[in-house]
C-alpha cells in the first residue's frame, strides 16, 4: 500500500526536484560562462534560487492525492504511537468496540423492524384497510360485505386485496403431511406486486366457491414448499396433488423472497372464493395507493363508504368503530416499534458512554504528549495539521474499534436471537449484512471524529480548558448512564409486576397440549376420537386431573358471543349489541381440577351434564354477579339455544385471566357440551410426576390413536412464561446496557479523577507541607468528583423524564416518573461515582509533600 | 486586488511563452533581460505558478533537451492560455491605464 502510494506520489515528487536540478544547472552554467569557478557557480546558483526544498514542500500538499500521501505518513506515526502505549490502545479499542458491537447487533435488529424496505415493488404505497373494532380485535378487519363494495366503490387505490386466514391443511398423499393453506383472492398477488417464480396467479374465474368452472381446485406453492417436498422441480406447475382429499392443480409456484404481510409461515396459497353475502365471514384487505394519493386523503375518501357499511358489523362490536387506513409497515411492527426504538436509543447511548471515555483517554494522553506537540509545532508544524494528525489517530482506533466490535457484534446477535421470545417480528432475519456493516463502519468514522474531535481541538494545550472538557464529558456521561438506568429499572419494575398478576388458577405441575385433527375426519369418526382420547387420558397413571377443552387461559383462542345473547328466564331480552362480549368454552367435567380453578358456588360439571337433554352452565365469577347482581345464580335457567332449550347454571368459578396479562378482564362462561370440539382441543393434565415424563405420556395417548398427528405440549408454567417474554427480553437488554454504562461511567470518572490528581501533585505536596490534612485532601477531589457528578444526576433525571415517556407503553403497573425507579437509579449511580472518585482521591492523600517538592 | 500580484506574475509568464516555449530558467533570464533589470522574479514564486498554471491547463510542460543538450521541462502556451492572456493583457493595460491617472491628478 505504501509502496503503490509513493510509486505515484514519489513520481510528482521526483519530476519537481529534476526540474529545480535542470534549472540550477542551467544557471551554473550561466555563471561558469561569465568566468566564475565551477564549484563557485553552483554554490551561487543554489543561493539565487533561495530554499529549494521550500519549493517542493510548497508544491506539494496543493496536488490532491499527495494529501493521502500524508494521510500514509499520519497512520504510520499514529500506529507507532500506538505500539508505544500498548495499554492505552487496548483499552480504547476495546471500549469502542463495546459500543460500536453493540450497537451494530441492535441495529442489525431494529433496521428490519423500523428501516429496511418490506420485501414487495414500491411497498412504501401499500396500506392496511379495515374496520378497527377495540373489543374484537387489535388489527383492522372487514366483512366479506363491505370488502366487496369497498373495492367495487373505491377511489384512492390503484388495487385492493383481501387475505382470508391462515390454517393447517392435509396433503393427503401415501406419506401425509400437516401444511399451511392461506387464503387470499385473486387481486391479492397483483396488488402486493408478486410475480409467480413459475406458472401463475388465480384467475378471478378460479377465486369462486367451489373451485374452477370445471370443478378443479388450484393452488400456488411457496419456494420453500416447492423446494422442500418436489426439489424445485419445475414440471410440477400443471400436475395434481390432494390437499384435504381434493384434487388440487398447482398453477404456479412463489417467489423466494415471498413474504405473508404478518409474517406467518405457509406452503400453500388458495383462492379465498368470497360470496357478495357471507354474514359474520371477516378478511383482512389490503390496497395499493394510487400515485399522488396519500394515506390520509385515502382515508378522507374512503371514510363516506365506511359510514355506509358500519351496519354490516355485528351489533356487539360497533362501539368505538373506527375507519383504519395505514401503511403496511405500521401494521406489521405497531407491537414492536416502541420496543425497537427504545433499544437503539438506549444502545446509542452507551455508544456515546463509550466514546465519551475514550475522548477522555485521548484527552488524558494528549496532556502526556503536551511536550511532544509543542515540539512539532516548534517545528514548523502548522495547526491544521496536528489536528489531522488527532484526528487520523482517533479514526485509527475507531477503524480497530469497528473491526471488533463487528465480530462482537456478531455474537451478541447469535446471544439477542438465543434468548429472545418468540414473535419479535423479523428477528430471525436478523444478520451481519453490508446494509449493517455500512452501519457500523459509519458509525465508527462518527465516534472517531466524535471522541476524536475534543482531544483535536485541544492542541492548543490549554490545561485548565482541556480539564473543563473533560469533566463536561463526565457530567455528559453520568447523566447518559442515569436516563439508561431509569429505563431499566422501569422496566424491571414492570416485569416483576407482570409476575405477580393474579391468574386465577394453579398453573404448577400443569401440562397442556394442542392438537388439530386433519379434516379428512369425518364427524363420527372425530366423535370417536374424542371419547377414545377422554377414556385414555382418565386411565392414564400418575394423573390428578385431566380434561380436554375447546381453548386454554391465559391468552389465545377463547371464543366470543355478546352479552345482550345470555338472556335469562323470565326477563326481557337485552337490546342486541347491548353490554360488550362475553368469552366462552366448552370444557370436561375435569377442567376445573385439573388448571386449580376454584369453584365458588354450587359444584363443577359431572358426567351427567353431559347427557343430549341436559343443559348445564358454569359461570364465571364477574359474569355471575353481573347478571344476578343480588341473586343467587345457582339453578337459574338462562341462555336459551336456537331451539328454545335454557342452560341451568350449576357453578360459579373464580375468574380466570384470558386476555394476557395486560389486556382487560372478561367476562366468561363453560359449557359442558359433548362431541362439540370440532377438529381442534386441548388436553390438559395435572400430575404431580415429572412434566417432560407426563408430556411424553400424553403424546403417546394421542399417537395411539392417531400416529400422523402433530402435537404440541408445553407445561403450563412455559405457555404462562411466554407472556412475559417479550418484557423479559426488554428488561434484560436495557439492564445490561445500563451495567455497561455505569460501567463506563465508573471508568471515566476514576481516570479524570486519577488525572486530576496527578495533575495537582505539586499542588497537595504544597498544601500538605502547609499544614492540609490528608482527609482535607481527599475531601478536595471528592467535592470536585460530586459538584460534577451532581450536575450530571440533574440533566440525567430532566433527560429520564423526557426519555421514560417514549417508554410509556412498555410499562405495566408503573407509571413513566415513577419517582422510586428515579432516586434508585440517581442513588445507585451517585454510589458508584463517588467511589470511583474516592480510589484515586485516596491516593492524593498519600501523596509524599517532601517527595513532590524534592521533584521540582 | 487581492490576486492582482499573483495575476501580474502569471501575466509575465504567459506572455514571455506567447513567442516561444521556454522553461523555467529561460523564462526568469527572458523577463529581467526584456525589462532590463526592472523585474527579476524569484524562482520560489516561479516554479509554484508554473505548476499552478500548468493545473489550469493555461500551459502545456514536456522534457526536452535544450540545444546545449540539457534535459529541461519546456512549457508552452495552451489555447486556453492564449485567451487567458489576451485577457489579462487587457485588463491589466486599463488598471494601468487607470493607476496613471490617479497618479496624474495628485
Amino acid at each position: 500500500m505504501m509502496d503503490w502510494l509513493h510509486r505515484i506520489f514519489g513520481r510528482r515528487a521526483d519530476e519537481i526536484h529534476e526540474e529545480i536540478e535542470s534549472h540550477l544547472d542551467m544557471c551554473a552554467e550561466l555563471n561558469a560562462s561569465a568566468g566564475m569557478p565551477p564549484r563557485e557557480a553552483r554554490t551561487r546558483a543554489r543561493r539565487q534560487f533561495g530554499n529549494a526544498a521550500l519549493v517542493e514542500e510548497d508544491d506539494r500538499p496543493i496536488h490532491a492525492l499527495q494529501w493521502i500521501a500524508t494521510i500514509g505518513q499520519d497512520i504510520r506515526y499514529a500506529l507507532r504511537c500506538f505500539a508505544r502505549s500498548p495499554v492505552f490502545t487496548l483499552a480504547a479499542v476495546l471500549t469502542i468496540a463495546l459500543g460500536i458491537g453493540a450497537s451494530t447487533a441492535v441495529f442489525s435488529v431494529v433496521d428490519r423492524i423500523l428501516f429496511r424496505a418490506l420485501p414487495y415493488p414500491d411497498a412504501g404505497r401499500l396500506v392496511s384497510v379495515g374496520m378497527l373494532a377495540p373489543a374484537a380485535d387489535t388489527n383492522e378487519f372487514l366483512p366479506v360485505s363491505a370488502y366487496l363494495r369497498f373495492r367495487q366503490l373505491q377511489t384512492p387505490f390503484s388495487s385492493m386485496a383481501s387475505f382470508g386466514f391462515t390454517s393447517d391443511c392435509d396433503l393427503t398423499e401415501p406419506n401425509p403431511v400437516r401444511l399451511r393453506c392461506t387464503q387470499v383472492d385473486a387481486a391479492f398477488l397483483t396488488t402486493f406486486g408478486i410475480r409467480p417464480l413459475a406458472g401463475r396467479n388465480f384467475t378471478p374465474a378460479e377465486d369462486v366457491p367451489n373451485g374452477t368452472p370445471n370443478g378443479q381446485n388450484v393452488a400456488l406453492l411457496t419456494y420453500g414448499f416447492w423446494m422442500g417436498r418436489f426439489a424445485g422441480d419445475r414440471g410440477i406447475v400443471g400436475k395434481t396433488i390432494p390437499v384435504d382429499g381434493q384434487p388440487t392443480t398447482v398453477i404456479g409456484v412463489l417467489p423466494r423472497d415471498f413474504e405473508l404481510f404478518n409474517l406467518s409461515p405457509t406452503d400453500l396459497l388458495i383462492p379465498e372464493a368470497l360470496l357478495p353475502n357471507q354474514t359474520g365471514r371477516v378478511v383482512r384487505a389490503f390496497a395499493r395507493l394510487n400515485p399522488g394519493v396519500s394515506v390520509e386523503q385515502a382515508r378522507a375518501a374512503m371514510q363516506p363508504l365506511f359510514e355506509k357499511e358500519r351496519q354490516s358489523v355485528w351489533p356487539a362490536f360497533r362501539q368505538g368503530l373506527t375507519l383504519v387506513v395505514r401503511p403496511l409497515r405500521d401494521r406489521q411492527i405497531w407491537t414492536v416499534r416502541t420496543a425497537s426504538w427504545t433499544l437503539a436509543i438506549a444502545v446509542m447511548l452507551v455508544l456515546f458512554l463509550a466514546c465519551a471515555n475514550v475522548a477522555n483517554l485521548l484527552l488524558a494522553r494528549a496532556a502526556g504528549r503536551r511536550r511532544e506537540l509543542a515540539v512539532r509545532q516548534a517545528l514548523g508544524a502548522s495547526r491544521s495539521r496536528l489536528v489531522r494528525q488527532t484526528l487520523t489517530e482517533s479514526l485509527l482506533l475507531a477503524v480497530a474499534g469497528a473491526v471488533v466490535g463487528c465480530s462482537l457484534a456478531s455474537a451478541l446477535l447469535r446471544f439477542f436471537i438465543a434468548i429472545a421470545p418468540n414473535g419479535i417480528t423479523r428477528l430471525d432475519q436478523a444478520s451481519l449484512d453490508g446494509r449493517v456493516l455500512l452501519f457500523a463502519v459509519a458509525v465508527s468514522v462518527a465516534a472517531g471524529l466524535l471522541f476524536g474531535l475534543a482531544p483535536a481541538l485541544h492542541t492548543d494545550t490549554n490545561v485548565r480548558a482541556t480539564g473543563l472538557v473533560r469533566r463536561g464529558l463526565i457530567t455528559a456521561q453520568i447523566a447518559g448512564s442515569l436516563v439508561l438506568l431509569t429505563g431499566a429499572g422501569l422496566l424491571l419494575r414492570t416485569l416483576w409486576s407482570l409476575e405477580r398478576v393474579p391468574l386465577g388458577m394453579n398453573t404448577e405441575h400443569v401440562v397442556a397440549a394442542h392438537f388439530v385433527l386433519s379434516r379428512s375426519y369425518t364427524p363420527a369418526r372425530l366423535n370417536m376420537f374424542f371419547d377414545e382420547l377422554e377414556s385414555r387420558l382418565t386411565r392414564m397413571p400418575g394423573a390428578a386431573s385431566t380434561a380436554i377443552s375447546s381453548s386454554l387461559p391465559p391468552y389465545g383462542g377463547i371464543s366470543s358471543i355478546p352479552y345482550s345473547a345470555l338472556n335469562v328466564e323470565g326477563r326481557p331480552r337485552l337490546p342486541e349489541g347491548a353490554g360488550g362480549g362475553v368469552g366462552w368454552r366448552i370444557v370436561t367435567p375435569g377442567y376445573f381440577a385439573a388448571l386449580g380453578i376454584p369453584i365458588l358456588r354450587g359444584r363443577a360439571f359431572n358426567q351427567q351434564d353431559r347427557a343430549p337433554a341436559v343443559a348445564a352452565i358454569v359461570l364465571g365469577d364477574a359474569l355471575a354477579h353481573r347478571l344476578f347482581p343480588n341473586e343467587d345464580p345457582i339453578g337459574k335457567h338462562m341462555f336459551q339455544s336456537k331451539d328454545g332449550e335454557w342452560h341451568t347454571v350449576v357453578g360459579v368459578a373464580g375468574d380466570v385471566r384470558n386476555n394476557g396479562l395486560t389486556g382487560p378482564q372478561a367476562l366468561e362462561f363453560y359449557l359442558a357440551l359433548n362431541h362439540s370440539f370440532g377438529n381442534a382441543a386441548h388436553v390438559v393434565v395435572r400430575s404431580p410426576l415429572d412434566p417432560q415424563g407426563v408430556a411424553t405420556m400424553i403424546r403417546a395417548q394421542i399417537a395411539a390413536l392417531d400416529s400422523s398427528l402433530p402435537v404440541d405440549v408445553q407445561t403450563f408454567r412455559e405457555r404462562v412464561g411466554k407472556l412475559t417474554g417479550e418484557p423479559r427480553f426488554n428488561a434484560f437488554l436495557l439492564t445490561g446496557f445500563a451495567a455497561v454504562g455505569l460501567i463506563l461511567s465508573a471508568i471515566g470518572i476514576y481516570g479524570v479523577i486519577g488525572f486530576l490528581v496527578s495533575q495537582r501533585a505539586r499542588e497537595i505536596g504544597v498544601r500538605m507541607a502547609l499544614g492540609a490534612t490528608p482527609s482535607s485532601v481527599t475531601r478536595l477531589f471528592l467535592w470536585d468528583a460530586a459538584r460534577w457528578t451532581g450536575a450530571g444526576v440533574l440533566l440525567g433525571l430532566a433527560g429520564s423524564l423526557a426519555a421514560t415517556r417514549l417508554l410509556a407503553t412498555l410499562l405495566f403497573a408503573v407509571r413513566g416518573n415513577d419517582p422510586w425507579s428515579f432516586l434508585a437509579a440517581a442513588a445507585i449511580l451517585s454510589a458508584v461515582a463517588l467511589s470511583a472518585a474516592w480510589l484515586p482521591s485516596r491516593r492524593a492523600a498519600r501523596i509524599d509533600p517532601v517527595r513532590t517538592l524534592r521533584e521540582e | 486586488m487581492p490576486d492582482s500580484l499573483q495575476g501580474t506574475l502569471d501575466l509575465l509568464i504567459l506572455k514571455t511563452l506567447q513567442h516561444e516555449a521556454n522553461h523555467g530558467f529561460g523564462i526568469t533570464l527572458h523577463i529581467q533581460s526584456v525589462s532590463q533589470g526592472l523585474v527579476t522574479v524569484e524562482e520560489g514564486s516561479l516554479y509554484p505558478a508554473l505548476h499552478r498554471l500548468e493545473r489550469a491547463r493555461l500551459v502545456t510542460a514536456k522534457w526536452q533537451t535544450t540545444s546545449n543538450g540539457r534535459r529541461a521541462r519546456v512549457y508552452s502556451l495552451s489555447a486556453a492560455g492564449r485567451k487567458r492572456l489576451a485577457e489579462a493583457e487587457e485588463s491589466w493595460s486599463a488598471l494601468a491605464k487607470g493607476v496613471g491617472r490617479i497618479l496624474r491628478f495628485a
